[in-house]
């Protein structure tokens, strides 16, 4: 039997640990408060569809030029945990605007979440069919037979079947793999052939800058409807309300695109500010190489223009493959508008 | 002094020959680099990037260190109710032993929902996960004590309150400690999980969230980079409160091999 005179030591030790936990909890509430800012701003969060990167330097140059400030928005970036996030939290009404992809908004819209894309940041797919030299693999025809990596998402999948039919090969005969987010990881280990779901303007010049000479097929390329793989998504109901701050927003990121466009080693070092983690040299190649397609291919067009027309296939698409099921081309309002881009609309 | 480093000398040995083998794997090709770098590359991005490490390596450890605290806080309050209340217990009990399967990754969007994008989701993470151990070790601490000794209060005529503060409060506490060891090891992969779980703004969040920007980036030396603070920082963590418990509850600690 253990002596009990040191229950005034249990006592001490019990009193610590409460008062340290209370302090944790007070200092807890401490960090809740926002440092004033003056009101002339209004608070504007924007909601990343990841890592801050190379496609979201007209964001960051417009921010660190002051061209928000000028049209009276304190805009705020969030970087997500995950790419399904920044919708969810923009339909919770947490965030004002989320960056997102295409094919996910139509996937959102066809979950009954009301939400609207007002401009497109990138005008083209992104993602790529991307292998390497020693896997063999020149075009898509050569993946027959073989194993190819995914992150794991339906669409990819459809885009995988579409690019193998487009190209002769029974989809039957390829292996899928889910590699989550590790695919070019997947593809050095030599674990698949090829991988949809790179870049053509990130994982594939990571390749690049390491040597590997990656061969690199966006999926545009290889009979998959073009879309636009990264959208200003809002609320519809904010798009009917608040037009006013979303034709000032786009009117301050056409600006930032400029500065982008004139500068882009300047760009890339607010995004390696923005994101320790990124690098300098990578960023830098990446917005040079990721230009053409921020720009709508007809010049007449203002920036951040969505192709109604490749919205429309695009959307059919999606609906031929099962991957929503209602049409979104007829069924309520389309899922993007143009009228909020400088020069459009009223 | 040397009694001390003898004491170090088989965990230093085990850890070089480990590093000794893992420099080999990597360095005879076996391995791509970029799937898994070799120590000495590590160590060396780790060098050149002290700042970033540090200044992620203290937001991990504010939100490890507050989150464990309020585990430690609640996990034993909660502990005592359930040893008080037999009711409490068997409502209490599953829920808790349910709440350490819930998958963070799909409440993070949620908490985030709830508290925004600053240290409170994280906070709720860690409380999630570390709570736990101390709740079992505290109820098990209290349910053991001496029934000798309890019989002896209630003889000198102790109220309940009287028998729980000087009979099993006391009784509890080292295995309470053990709960709080267990809770700060764990408490370390609870911040990378609360950090990689929820949504954040600002340059720095932590290691966690540097560690999967750097996996993304194909940074993975500087990856594994901040992998090796965090594994440091488990070890002090454990080690310190090992120490803590020594100072403050010596009655905790008894050598080894001693029986009671």
């Amino acid at each position: 039997m253990r002596a009990t005179p040191t229950s005034a030591r249990a006592r001490t030790v019990v009193s610590l640990l409460i008062a340290c936990a209370c302090a944790a909890a007070l200092a807890a509430c401490g960090t809740k408060q926002d440092t004033i800012s003056p009101p002339a701003a209004k608070p504007f969060t924007v909601m990343l569809d990841w890592f801050p990167n190379a496609d979201h330097a007209p964001l960051y140059a417009a921010i660190s030029h002051g061209y928000f400030d000028q049209v009276g928005l304190d805009v705020r970036p969030i970087v997500p945990s995950e790419t399904a996030e920044p919708l969810k939290l923009l339909a919770a009404g947490k965030v004002d605007m989320a960056i997102s992809y295409e094919p996910q908004l139509l996937l959102a819209r066809d979950q009954g979440l009301k939400l609207v894309s007002i401009a497109a940041l990138v005008q083209r797919p992104l993602t790529s069919i991307i292998a390497l030299p020693s896997a063999h693999v020149q075009k898509v025809a050569d993946l027959a037979g073989k194993r190819v990596g995914t992150a794991g998402l339906a669409y990819q999948a459809a885009e995988l079947r579409t690019a193998l039919q487009s190209a002769g090969v029974s989809p039957s005969s390829v292996q899928e793999a889910d590699v989550g987010f590790n695919l070019v990881g997947a593809m050095l280990s030599g674990k698949v052939a090829a991988t949809l779901g790179g870049y053509w303007n990130y994982e594939a010049l990571q390749l690049e800058q390491m040597h590997k000479h990656p061969i690199v097929i966006p999926v545009d390329h290889a009979g998959v409807p073009s879309y636009d793989e990264l959208v200003l998504v809002v609320r519809s109901e904010e798009a009917r309300l608040d037009g006013q701050d979303l034709r000032a927003f786009l009117q301050a990121l056409t600006r930032g695109a400029q500065q982008v466009r004139s500068n882009p080693a300047a760009a890339a070092a607010l995004i390696v500010k923005a994101n320790p983690a990124a690098e300098m040299k990578l960023q830098t190649a990446s917005i040079e190489k990721t230009l053409p397609a921020t720009l709508p291919s007809n010049k007449s067009n203002p920036y951040g223009w969505q192709d109604p027309s490749a919205w429309a296939a695009f959307g059919s698409w999606m609906l031929a493959h099962g991957l929503i099921h209602s049409n979104p081309n007829t069924a309520g309002l389309p899922p993007f508008t143009n009228e909020f881009l400088p020069g459009q609309g009223i | 002094m040397t009694r001390r480093l003898l004491h170090a000398l088989p965990a230093a040995a085990l850890a070089l020959a480990l590093v000794g083998a893992w420099e080999g794997y990597v360095d005879l090709g076996l391995v791509n680099p970029i799937v898994l770098p070799a120590p000495h590359e590590i160590a060396s991005v780790a060098w050149s990037n002290a700042g970033l490490l540090a200044a992620n390596l203290e937001l991990t450890a504010q939100e490890v260190g507050l989150g464990v605290l309020l585990a430690l806080l609640f996990g034993f309050v909660l502990g005592v109710l359930i040893h008080l209340s037999p009711a409490l217990r068997r409502a209490v009990y599953p829920l808790a032993v349910g709440s350490q399967a819930v998958p963070i990754a799909l409440i993070g969007v949620l908490l985030v929902f709830w508290w925004g994008f600053g240290v409170l989701p994280k906070l709720f993470v860690i409380v999630l996960i570390c709570f736990f151990p101390v709740v079992v070790t505290t109820v098990d601490g209290l349910s053991a004590v001496d029934p000798d000794q309890l019989k002896l209060l209630r003889t000198l005529g102790a109220s309940r309150w009287q028998a729980l503060r000087f009979g099993e409060l006391p009784a509890a506490v080292p295995a309470a400690l053990s709960g709080a060891r267990i809770a700060l090891a764990v408490g370390v992969i609870g911040a990378y999980i609360a950090e990689t779980s929820t949504a954040t703004s600002g340059p720095y969040a932590g290691l966690g969230h540097q560690i999967n920007a750097d996996i993304n980036g194909l940074q993975t030396p500087r990856a594994y980079a901040a992998a090796a603070v965090l594994f440091l920082f488990a070890i002090a963590c454990f080690y310190t409160l090992a120490l803590a418990e020594r100072v403050l509850a010596p009655w905790a600690h008894r050598p080894r091999g001693e029986s009671r």
